[in-house]
């Protein structure tokens, strides 16, 4: 049988796979929105002087890193719900599981960020009679954040990937969306190139986006 | 002003003060000299805390530094350090490197502070600077900046940590100019230099230190004329042949 390259299917396609990308767009931006939270508040535990403290940050990004996003998914959506009886709806359960997954890699590039900053801020912050936290926040956070910008446009770029395997719980994501047009159409190349390319419009949307952000926080410091 | 008595610094196993003492009146300017790895720089960290002495008392202005319910971080406005590589916070307006402190530590208003601020700009030469970023300032220029930021808090001694060591040999005039200044106003200062120059001129009093302890003590005049300790006179002549 040869193969039939049917433009007008993909054409089709779209307003029911924009109504996935929708949902794709929701989960990344809920999942980031507190992963970078999860991961910000993470990853200053890390740099805490309580060991205690960086040993709780420490299991969190060691314990999520070390497993897979999809066995994640699957505990927490079939899995917890048998030992306590409450199953939360699957948008919940999948920005929970960007939330988390993204905090644990943001964690480490927050820490790096900062540390990367040279010790004399500090102490230059100490010297004027800031305490440590006012350093911090005024002097190093603001530094370190401009740091941050290139790592985490990467992982953000990964995150938003990353929610085509919440299909597995039932998310009606873009990748999701098309694989219920293909069980009914059975155009699957042109349906997956359509689910591809609309990917890399939002993935290439975060990558512009940020780097218009870091051009103007570079402008910023050297007017 | 400081009162320093038998202070004992080690790093790990390593002794790097062995018992130093050293008082400082209102006023007065005391220039520390020694060799590289004397340990007259870990002093000068110690008297606002930036390094944790291992024993020994120190008392700034009234607080006892290892009082451990003593504030620190009012005892470091009332001590403020201007640091050899100037540590400027490159993402402020330099104005806004001399303000940081008047508002989030004095609790100046915005307004009063920047007047304050354009106050020392002017006095350090950098009016004309105010709004500009630090990177795009000479060393010399980022050094009187944080002179400016120092003198922001009105601190009762400033602590000079080699000010000019990281600047290209023009720009060491200017610096020590404003040092100069400053020291005939009456500012209480401390610094650690290998400007000979500024010393003689400036200094009060002048110390010597090496392996960890204060080997001499004199009034400049003496200090450099009729030095008596053999490390001292062997430390002046070498630095003099340069």
């Amino acid at each position: 049988m040869a193969f039939d390259f049917e433009p007008s299917v993909m054409i089709d396609s779209i307003p029911t796979l924009l109504v996935g990308a929708k949902m794709t767009i929701i989960i990344t931006v809920g999942g980031l929105f507190f992963g970078f939270l999860l991961g910000a508040i993470a990853g200053l535990m890390k740099l805490s002087r309580n060991m205690f403290v960086r040993r709780i940050a420490g299991v969190y990004v060691e314990t999520i890193r070390g497993t897979p996003m999809l066995v994640q998914a699957m505990f927490l959506y079939f899995g917890l719900p048998m030992a306590i009886g409450i199953r939360i709806p699957a948008v919940v359960a999948g920005i929970v599981i960007i939330a988390v997954n993204s905090g644990a890699y943001i964690a480490e590039i927050v820490r790096g960020a900062v540390q990367s900053i040279n010790v004399g801020q500090m102490e230059a912050g100490r010297t004027i009679g800031l305490t440590r936290g006012q350093t911090m926040r005024y002097i190093i956070w603001p530094q370190a954040f401009k740091r941050m910008i290139p790592p985490l446009g990467n992982q953000f770029i990964i995150s938003l990937k990353d929610t085509s395997l919440l299909m597995i719980i039932g998310v009606g994501e873009l990748l999701r969306t098309g694989d219920e047009i293909v069980a009914v159409n059975f155009r699957a190349f042109e349906v997956y190139l359509t689910v591809g390319i609309m990917y890399l419009c939002m993935t290439m949307s975060i990558a512009k986006a940020l780097g218009m952000l870091e051009k103007r926080l570079h402008l910023k410091s050297q007017r | 002003m400081i009162q320093i008595k038998n202070l004992h610094k080690s790093f790990g196993d390593f002794e790097v003060l062995k018992g130093v003492d050293l008082h400082v009146k209102q006023g007065e300017v005391v220039v520390i000299l020694g060799p590289s790895g004397s340990g007259k720089s870990t002093v000068l960290r110690c008297i606002n805390k930036l390094e944790e002495p291992t024993s020994g008392t120190i008392i700034v202005d009234g607080y006892d530094i290892m009082d451990h319910r003593t504030d620190i971080n009012h005892v470091r406005t009332e001590a403020t350090m201007v640091f050899q590589q100037f540590n400027l916070f490159p993402h402020m307006s330099v104005l806004e490197n001399v303000t940081l402190g008047p508002i989030k530590v004095r609790g100046m208003s915005r307004n009063e502070a920047n007047k304050l601020g354009l106050d020392l700009l002017g006095k350090v030469g950098l009016e004309e600077k105010a709004h500009n970023y630090p990177e795009q300032l000479s060393g010399g220029q980022k050094q009187r900046v944080a002179i400016a930021r120092s003198l922001a808090l009105r601190p009762k001694v400033i602590l000079f940590d080699e000010p000019t060591s990281a600047l290209d040999p023009e720009l060491v005039g200017e610096v020590l100019e404003v040092m100069k200044r400053l020291a005939r106003e009456g500012m209480t200062m401390v610094v650690v230099t290998h400007e000979m120059g500024f010393a003689k001129d400036v200094a009060d009093r002048v110390i010597f230190i090496d392996e960890g302890r204060i080997q001499e003590e004199a009034e400049p005049e003496t200090f450099f004329s009729n030095p008596r300790h053999p490390r001292l006179r062997d430390f002046l002549s070498k630095v003099v042949e340069h």
